[in-house]
């Protein structure tokens, strides 16, 4: 196959996969690190809740523009 | 221009001005000016950061290319920012942080050599300077098409109100300003979506005209022999380098999330600006789509966002989103010059100068910050009527992309690259990206492949060179689960 023949969709297939794993490394970072200088331990202050539901966001706009 | 408009414009002036003068009474030291004096909170680190990326390419250029393309020009703010934001957050702000570091540059001197400290600082500062000069020029052609002044005029009032409150209240100032301006920014954008969906039908009209003439303006890619964005370009290019360079590198990006008040404020400020960053397409993207739909005639595709200003827009409105555009450029000038002015006072003086005092940067600083916005002054005409120095510059920068990457990347997670290593990488590598451009390859492939270069350049010269045992890499590498 040519270069310039490859599927536009193995472009939206690339970024959902690459956006899964994003959210599986985002996981990996420990808690104790996400919480440096925070002034409390609240779970809304869980950054890593904040990068899942962006990455989700992202999930739902690349497969809806596929 | 309605009376109406001109009052919201002149207000907005006024406020803004106002606004950025009211802090100058909290700088007292280069600490202060610099980075706020560590002061700033997530939601304004945040907005600051949207306002800073939001320049005069975005607002125009952007609704243009989506006049073009369509939907894919929204992979700018898409793939081409979120991952990379999401890096910065949770990996490369802690670092920053954790080094104690005023600047990117700073880090690199501390992770390589000095060397590398100097040619990264200049090489930005340089560019920073013409890209001023051009959000300069754009923001006066803006005021002479819609108020009809003369271009010297618009250039002396921006550089004027922009110059009083970046001069008097350092970072804390061209924060606050940048999230007043980002809000109007969101607020003009978002009537325009309204006004324009409730014109064209509802959304179900609005997509059904649009995909029915236009099938593959909803399509996020483009196919892989395309000419500007081909997919495997924007993703390996624009996603795998430019991006996380810009977002992870940045210096007028990353100098606010410096100034925050905790690590966790700097990093939420990002993780929100990312939250933003997704919704931008709305601003900058829709009115290139909506102007298409209702059938713009327009002479060319930067025309689209002027033609739905004017088209759509009801007096008073007209005048809130002629004033989101002077937003975009006061908060992308305003930030260059504040984070240029920290790189030659701190990075390039200090370095070059030995016997530079400390106690004087507060002073220097402001010196520079007004003879950098006056030089970008200057420069504004000089980039306008000679378009090529400024592509050039960009070419430049973008060559710079890769190695910078390759050097922030293996510098931050491993601890066996070593400073020479990184100088002769950041020569080489630029020296490479020159070659591979000149033989006429689409830019974003150049990106990657300096990129992919100088990963193993790096890699390779640290085998045949000495390490600096001076350097504190459990400061300056990233190892959480290292056990101390």
């Amino acid at each position: 196959m040519d270069f310039g023949d490859m599927p536009v969709a193995w472009a939206n297939y690339i970024s959902i996969g690459g956006f899964l794993l994003l959210a599986l490394l985002v996981w990996l970072i420990p808690r104790k690190l996400i919480y440096t200088g925070a002034t409390d331990h609240a779970r809304w202050r869980d950054i890593r809740i904040w990068a899942t539901v962006l990455i989700t966001l992202q999930l739902f706009i690349y497969a809806l523009f596929d | 221009m309605h009376p109406l408009d001109f009052a919201i414009i002149v207000g907005y002036l006024v406020l803004i001005t106002l606004v950025g003068l009211r802090l100058s009474g909290r700088v007292n030291t280069a600490h202060d000016f610099f980075l706020a004096g560590r002061s700033l909170t997530w939601w304004v680190i945040g907005l600051s950061i949207i306002g800073t990326n939001i320049g005069a390419n975005s607002y125009v250029g952007a609704a243009g290319n989506a006049f073009s393309v369509g939907i894919a020009q929204a992979n700018f703010e898409w793939i081409g920012a979120i991952p990379a934001m999401i890096l910065a957050a949770l990996v490369f702000i802690p670092l920053y942080w954790k080094a104690g570091v005023y600047s990117i540059p700073e880090y690199l001197g501390l992770r390589y050599n000095q060397a590398v400290r100097v040619v990264a600082a200049l090489i930005t500062s340089i560019v920073a300077v013409f890209a001023i000069g051009v959000a300069l020029w754009a923001l006066a052609l803006t005021l002479q098409t819609y108020l009809g002044w003369p271009i010297w005029v618009g250039i002396m009032v921006t550089g004027t109100v922009v110059g009083l409150y970046s001069i008097a209240g350092g970072l804390a100032a061209v924060a606050f300003t940048d999230t007043l301006q980002v809000c109007i920014m969101f607020v003009g954008g978002l009537v325009i979506v309204g006004l324009g969906i409730a014109e064209t039908g509802g959304f179900a009209g609005f997509a059904t005209t649009l995909t029915e003439e236009n099938p593959n303006h909803l399509q996020a890619y483009l196919p892989a022999d395309h000419e500007s964005f081909p997919w495997p370009g924007v993703i390996l290019g624009l996603g795998v380098v430019l991006s996380p360079a810009y977002w992870c590198a940045g210096q007028a990006i990353l100098q606010r999330t410096l100034g925050a008040r905790t690590q966790w404020d700097a990093s939420a400020g990002m993780m929100f600006a990312a939250f933003a960053k997704t919704f931008v397409p709305l601003l900058v993207v829709f009115p290139g789509l909506l102007a298409l739909v209702m059938h713009a005639e327009i002479e060319y595709p930067d025309m689209a966002l002027p033609w739905v200003i004017k088209n759509v827009l009801p007096p008073g409105i007209s005048g809130l989103m002629f004033i989101a555009i002077i937003a975009a450029l006061q908060s992308t000038i305003d930030s260059g010059i504040n984070s240029t002015s920290l790189m030659v006072t701190r990075d390039i003086r200090h370095v070059l100068f030995k016997q530079a005092d400390p106690a004087d940067d507060l002073k220097v600083g402001r010196i520079l910050t007004l003879v950098l916005l006056l030089l970008a002054m200057c420069v504004a005409p000089v980039v306008a009527e000679m378009g090529g120095i400024y592509t050039f510059i960009q070419t430049v920068l973008s060559l710079f992309q890769g190695p910078m990457l390759a050097l922030l990347l293996l510098g931050a997670f491993t601890r066996s690259v070593t400073p020479s290593a990184g100088l002769w990488t950041l020569i080489s590598g630029v020296a490479v990206a020159s070659a591979i451009l000149l033989g006429g390859v689409n830019m974003l492939y150049v990106a990657f492949a300096s990129f992919v270069y100088s990963l193993a350049a790096l890699w390779l010269f640290s085998r045949f060179t000495t390490h600096n045992d001076n350097i504190d890499l459990d400061k300056l590498t990233y190892s959480p689960w290292r056990r101390s």
